[in-house]
């Protein structure tokens, strides 16, 4: 069960943004990637280049869009590609960061966002991967967005729909597998394939911070606690993010 | 003074380009990404009662959803498959539930290697994609494949080639010259990888206006099977220039398809009560929608 001040969607959104390096070349998807990539535009990250798969490259859309495709994501944009284009991008290494949530995580970064249950049988039938398998494989820093829901935080996802450290096999993919893990109260690394606590806000307890996770989690020795951002941020992150906020 | 091409008319109603180019049992592409989805055409092939179509393109919005409910398709091959930045599609969670559908899944990627191989006339293209996680087990036509000039393993995509693309632009002459603009996602891919493509439009414009931009044109006459006038024909979707997207549709739709009784209602008063296109968006309009 979520805390309603503790997980707001906006300090996910407001812990991400700080994520994103000034410059970098980001392939955003729509929710909760979408707003951090939005709020970190609208924090002075004017040099990041938004790029969404529907082949839209340079976007700067001026409300959430419910579909890549929407007209707000080719409004203002640099560049209108086809899929291919953004794709291909991909692939020969020119995407910095991919942010990707997901229905599940587990505790080596893998994402499911195919089936809940069995495949065959699934408790709950999602939408599947979209381009998130491919961005998971092929952007050199992958970031994960997860409300801290501990339901959401699995030992073993039911299906690996974009690969995190324990799936890489014979991977012929480019990325090193997803580098840090975003919640609603806090920031983790991966290292050895294991997730490391770096930072939460300073209105929670450490302990608080992981509440109902169920991982084995090591606490960086440099552990940071974050001021929890101006009253000023949220209705910035709300201006633009219709119902989703 | 001559066009930029001459060539056969393309030119046919929406009934008569459907009759004659879309088949029980067709692997058929659906285009349309955010923009331009082909609604007015899938109602159209709904009218027609056509059976047994595999359904096909990288991220399946609701139309996929009215075509599976209306009982056209016994299979879908996509990338993604949900309502648009709302939630996971109530349709395919009951077929899935009941069997009554064959889902073939693959990343996004995946899928537009697939109609890019088909588009290049090659069997399969290699990928650094769907070798790892649980998704390459449920692709069909993905294998793996070593590198002959440096050992490397790819995975190996094989070619999509569907029967028949239903898509949906701006603007075309009657020749067959298609002018696309906005977003277009994977809807080139998919035409140019179809055996056959049905084209409607906004408009139907002159040859002179074609040659005017023919930056603009994404599909040349000979790519082209049939043109049919459809104005509205991507509505709820958007087409830029000309009307937007009705968000608002989207989200009604997420609420009446969870349940089975509305949305049969849904498909008997958009679909079977008019008995045409223009007696769709004639009969939105007396409703005053204001995208229409």
């Amino acid at each position: 069960m979520s805390d309603l001040n503790m997980d707001a969607p906006w300090r996910m959104a407001w812990l991400g943004a700080k994520q994103i390096v000034s410059g970098e070349v980001v392939f955003v998807g729509i929710g909760a990637p979408c707003q951090a990539a939005m709020l970190a535009r609208r924090m002075g990250n004017d040099n990041m280049t938004m790029i969404f798969e529907s082949g839209v490259i340079g976007a700067n859309p001026n409300e959430m869009p419910l579909s890549t495709g929407s007209p707000t994501v080719a409004k203002g944009a640099a560049m209108i590609t086809d899929m291919l284009g953004v794709f291909a991008l991909l692939q020969r290494g020119g995407i910095d960061l991919g942010i990707l949530s997901g229905a599940e995580v587990d505790a080596a970064g893998n994402l499911n966002s195919t089936v809940i249950g069995p495949y065959d049988q699934p408790k709950l039938r999602l939408p599947g991967s979209g381009g998130a398998h491919d961005i998971a494989l092929l952007a050199r820093r992958v970031m994960i967005l997860m409300p801290h829901d501990p339901k959401r935080f699995v030992s073993k996802v039911d299906f690996i729909t974009s690969p995190g450290h324990g799936a890489h096999s014979g991977r012929a993919g480019l990325g090193a597998g997803p580098a840090v893990l975003v919640t609603t109260r806090a920031v983790f690394a991966f290292h050895d394939a294991r997730p490391v606590l770096l930072a939460h806000f300073d209105d929670l307890t450490t302990e608080e911070a992981t509440q109902g996770i169920g991982w084995d989690i090591a606490v960086s020795p440099d552990l940071q606690r974050l001021p929890v951002p101006n009253p000023s941020v949220a209705a910035l992150i709300q201006s633009f993010s219709g119902e989703l906020q | 003074m001559f066009g930029p091409t001459s060539g056969p008319n393309k030119l046919v109603s929406l009934p008569e380009a459907v009759a004659h180019h879309v088949h029980d049992g067709d692997l058929v592409f659906v285009g349309g990404f955010g923009q331009g989805v082909p609604f007015a055409a899938g109602r159209e092939v709904i009218r027609q009662g056509r059976r047994d179509l595999t359904l096909c393109r990288t991220g399946a919005d609701i139309l996929f959803d009215i075509l599976v409910a209306a009982g056209c398709a016994c299979r879908v091959k996509f990338g993604w498959y949900g309502n648009p930045g709302i939630g996971l599609s109530h349709v395919l969670r009951r077929a899935v539930a009941d069997g009554s559908l064959t889902v073939e899944e693959t990343s996004n990627f995946g899928l537009l290697l697939g109609l890019h191989a088909a588009r290049l006339g090659v069997p399969f293209l290699p990928a650094r994609i769907l070798l790892d996680g649980d998704v390459p087990a449920h692709a069909a036509g993905t294998s793996q494949v070593k590198c002959p000039f440096t050992g490397e393993t790819l995975s190996a995509v094989a070619a999509i080639r569907p029967d028949v693309a239903l898509i949906h632009a701006q603007q075309a002459d009657a020749a067959g010259n298609v002018q696309l603009w906005g977003i277009k996602g994977d809807t080139v891919e998919g035409a140019e990888a179809s055996r056959r493509v049905i084209c409607t439009v906004e408009r139907i414009v002159s040859s002179d206006v074609i040659a005017q931009s023919p930056s603009d044109t994404v599909l040349s006459a000979s790519m082209v099977s049939a043109v049919a006038l459809a104005p509205m024909g991507a509505y709820p979707s958007y087409v830029e220039g000309f009307y937007g997207r009705d968000d608002a549709a989207y989200r009604a739709f997420e609420a009446l398809s969870r349940k089975p009784n509305l949305l049969a209602d849904y498909i008997k008063t958009t679909v079977h009560d008019p008995a045409s296109h223009e007696e769709f968006v004639a009969a939105m309009q007396a409703e005053g929608h204001r995208h229409v």
